[in-house]
């Protein structure tokens, strides 16, 4: 061979521990264990986060157990993207699929949530009222509560519409993403 | 024309942290600490600045959400850099010298512990071809660094051990030390190698850790601290990165930051410096000409305690904390990044009565 | 239950043509170095002059054995270091060289690394034209 080595292969692996869960992150998991979701809210501008993370961002100030709040488990689509998915390495997901930014009542924050079902793609929209499909008593894993807390985990395998007539845009301009 | 700038305040994170604890949550309280030692908040924040490390924990952009625990909301004025938080401090310096704004936040936290194997992981923060694929973790140089050094100037491990066993009893008064106490040389030189000369106590324990430092500049400072350190010099530089390129037995880039900093216009009572394994205490101390009526490390220096990315902001904080706590008139704080000390940052504190 | 999760990436890197060059030699079992416009040799070589910023590109073929500058004794491998068993990494001059390169270096012991000792490449059975090619150094 006497072409001049233009590219230079390096595949890098890179280990890390699996975080250990904070003692919210299991609480929050637990509670989803039971079918329930919880945020907290905040003591000083009443803001709801969902999962909770222990502060609020806004006003900097720690959250306890005693701002914990119930949430219910349906919500609104406030924006979505139609993925296709790139086979790269490591891709797992090979057909279309949505991933919508979901606002849960009672919520101030999104959730970015796949696995809407009963709805084809075409019709997903900004103010589709979605519920929570639970996995069966039993099966909802602690397991990866979310990457950066910012999904439900094992618990909720998909969301499915309500039926219930959409909510107008104008009433999501705040919690798009 | 250089315009003043002080440090006015310094705060660290507990090393005990409750399990799982995020980063933001560390930074949360310590930023906090910070400002309400001299009676800021957040909102008198004018310029913020941060240091992290995306590779310690395997995200990317994951320094983003540490920008919570500075409150973040009205948007503010802010920077990143991608090193320890000595260089955040460097640019905040810099944004200070422009004269419209007086106060500035640093901060910078790393979680050492997310990595399986921390050796493995930093070395992918090398040149990709020579020498990440060939696996030269920090541990590995900085020992080819020891060994160029014992050569040069003759000294032995037991003169290694015995650097770390004063390091170990001055770290008995810092809280902030992950290990500390009284041994003996003979104690030292059972344990085991990890890559020779340099054995297991010659390299500093990784942990977690977070820190933040306020800058004031001009009387502002005066108002608002008692006795703010002033930033007397602060300069950085950087050597070639391979090893194989330069004399590791010495230190360029730390001799020209030192006499940039002007550490020699009046010497100084004391070191901070930020050196990881043993053999570059002996390579800095010579660099930046620091005689032995010079106070190295009294916090014992990242011997004791490494938390990645915070280090070299910890070594000026705690020369800080020498002007304001302890009466001290001029000292330094060192900072490092890179193989085998290849980047120097040397930042020069006194106090002006 | 898994307690570690890998992050990984298949990078395909473009070399250029001074390290290109020098990996070109490794295909060929060749050592290629850089001569700077002040006459210093620096393998591996690198598009700039480290000392001066200037740009280099003076190809020089150097030889495949030289002598160590300093070595450490690994007794324990990484799972990425080069070699899996114990074995010293060594800054070594090969011949012609005004620097160093680092490689590992399967001596036996702490006292096969010494500085001043020969040592010469131990190539790979099969060559492609990266770093690995040198599977190692060996005393001369």
């Amino acid at each position: 061979m006497t072409d001049p080595v233009q590219f230079m292969s390096h595949h890098t692996a890179v280990e890390y521990s699996l975080p250990e869960p904070s003692r919210l992150g299991v609480h929050f998991a637990v509670q989803l264990g039971r079918g329930k979701i919880i945020g907290h809210r905040c003591p000083q501008c009443a803001k709801v986060y969902v999962p909770p993370r222990g502060y609020c961002p806004l006003c900097v100030v720690e959250t306890t157990d005693a701002d914990e709040v119930s949430i219910a488990d349906r919500g609104t689509i406030t924006t979505f993207s139609v993925i296709t998915p790139l086979q790269y390495p490591g891709q797992q997901e090979t057909e279309d699929y949505v991933q919508a930014t979901l606002l849960l009542d009672g919520s101030d924050t999104t959730l970015m949530v796949t696995g809407l079902e009963g709805i084809a793609i075409a019709d997903v929209r900004t103010g589709l009222r979605v519920e929570a499909v639970w996995a069966p008593d039993g099966e909802r894993g602690a397991a990866a509560v979310g990457v950066r807390g910012m999904g439900l985990g094992d618990a909720v395998k998909g969301w499915r519409p309500t039926g219930e007539p959409d909510l107008p845009r104008e009433q999501l301009a705040e919690h798009v993403l | 024309m250089t315009r003043d700038v002080a440090i006015v305040a310094f705060a660290q994170a507990p090393l005990d942290q409750a399990p799982g604890q995020t980063e933001t949550l560390m930074l949360l309280p310590t930023i906090t600490d910070a400002l309400n030692t001299v009676g800021l908040t957040r909102r008198d924040v004018d310029f913020t600045c941060s240091g992290s490390a995306d590779y310690l924990t395997g995200g990317t952009f994951t320094f983003v959400q540490m920008l919570e625990a500075a409150g973040a909301w009205p948007p503010i004025s802010e920077s990143h850099v991608e090193m320890d938080g000595a260089w955040a401090l460097y640019e905040a310096w810099v944004r200070l010298q422009h004269g419209d704004v007086d106060v500035a936040l640093v901060f910078s936290s790393g979680r050492a512990s997310a990595s399986a194997s921390l050796r493995e992981t930093l070395t992918f923060q090398l040149d990709p071809y020579y020498l990440a694929p060939i696996g030269a973790d920090y541990v590995s140089l900085a020992a080819l660094q020891g060994q160029a050094v014992l050569e040069r100037t003759g000294r032995t491990d037991k003169d290694l051990a015995q650097i770390v066993v004063q390091r170990r009893h001055d770290a008995i008064a810092n809280p902030h030390a992950a290990v500390s106490g009284d041994v003996s040389v003979d104690e030292l030189l059972r344990n085991d190698y990890v890559v020779e000369p340099l054995r297991t106590h010659d390299v500093g324990p990784a942990v977690d850790g977070a820190a933040a430092v306020v800058l004031v500049a001009g009387e502002r400072a005066r108002q608002i601290c008692d006795r703010p350190a002033w930033i007397a010099g602060l300069d950085h530089r950087v050597d070639p990165h391979y090893p194989g390129v330069r004399d590791l037995a010495q230190s360029k880039s730390a001799a020209l930051a030192a006499a940039r900093a002007g550490v020699g216009n009046g010497g100084v009572e004391v070191a901070e410096l930020c050196a990881v394994c043993t053999p570059e205490e002996l390579v800095l101390t010579e660099a930046l000409g620091l005689g032995d009526a010079v106070t190295i490390n009294p916090s014992g220096g990242a011997l004791v305690a490494n938390p990645v990315m915070v280090t070299g902001l910890v070594r000026i904080g705690e020369a800080f904390r020498q002007v304001h706590d302890h009466g001290r008139q001029r000292v330094l704080g060192h900072a490092s990044s890179g193989p085998c000390l290849q980047q120097n940052l040397v930042c020069v504190l006194e106090a002006r009565d | 239950m898994a307690t570690t999760w890998k992050l990984e990436f298949p990078y395909r890197r473009s070399v250029g043509p001074v390290i290109g060059a020098f990996l070109t030699g490794l295909r060929d079992r060749r050592v290629v170095g850089v001569r700077t416009a002040g006459g210093r040799v620096l393998v591996p070589p690198f598009e700039y002059d480290p000392d001066t910023g200037e740009p280099a590109s003076d190809l020089v073929e150097v030889g495949s054995a030289g002598v160590i500058e300093h070595g450490a004794w690994v007794g324990t491998p990484l799972r990425t270091h080069p070699l899996d068993r114990p074995f010293a990494w060594a800054l070594v001059r090969l011949d012609g060289a005004d620097t160093a390169l680092l490689h590992a270096l399967d001596c036996g012991s702490a006292a096969g690394a010494e500085p001043g000792a020969r040592v010469r490449i131990r190539w790979r059975t099969e060559t492609v034209g990266h770093v690995s090619d040198i599977e190692c150094f060996e005393p001369e």
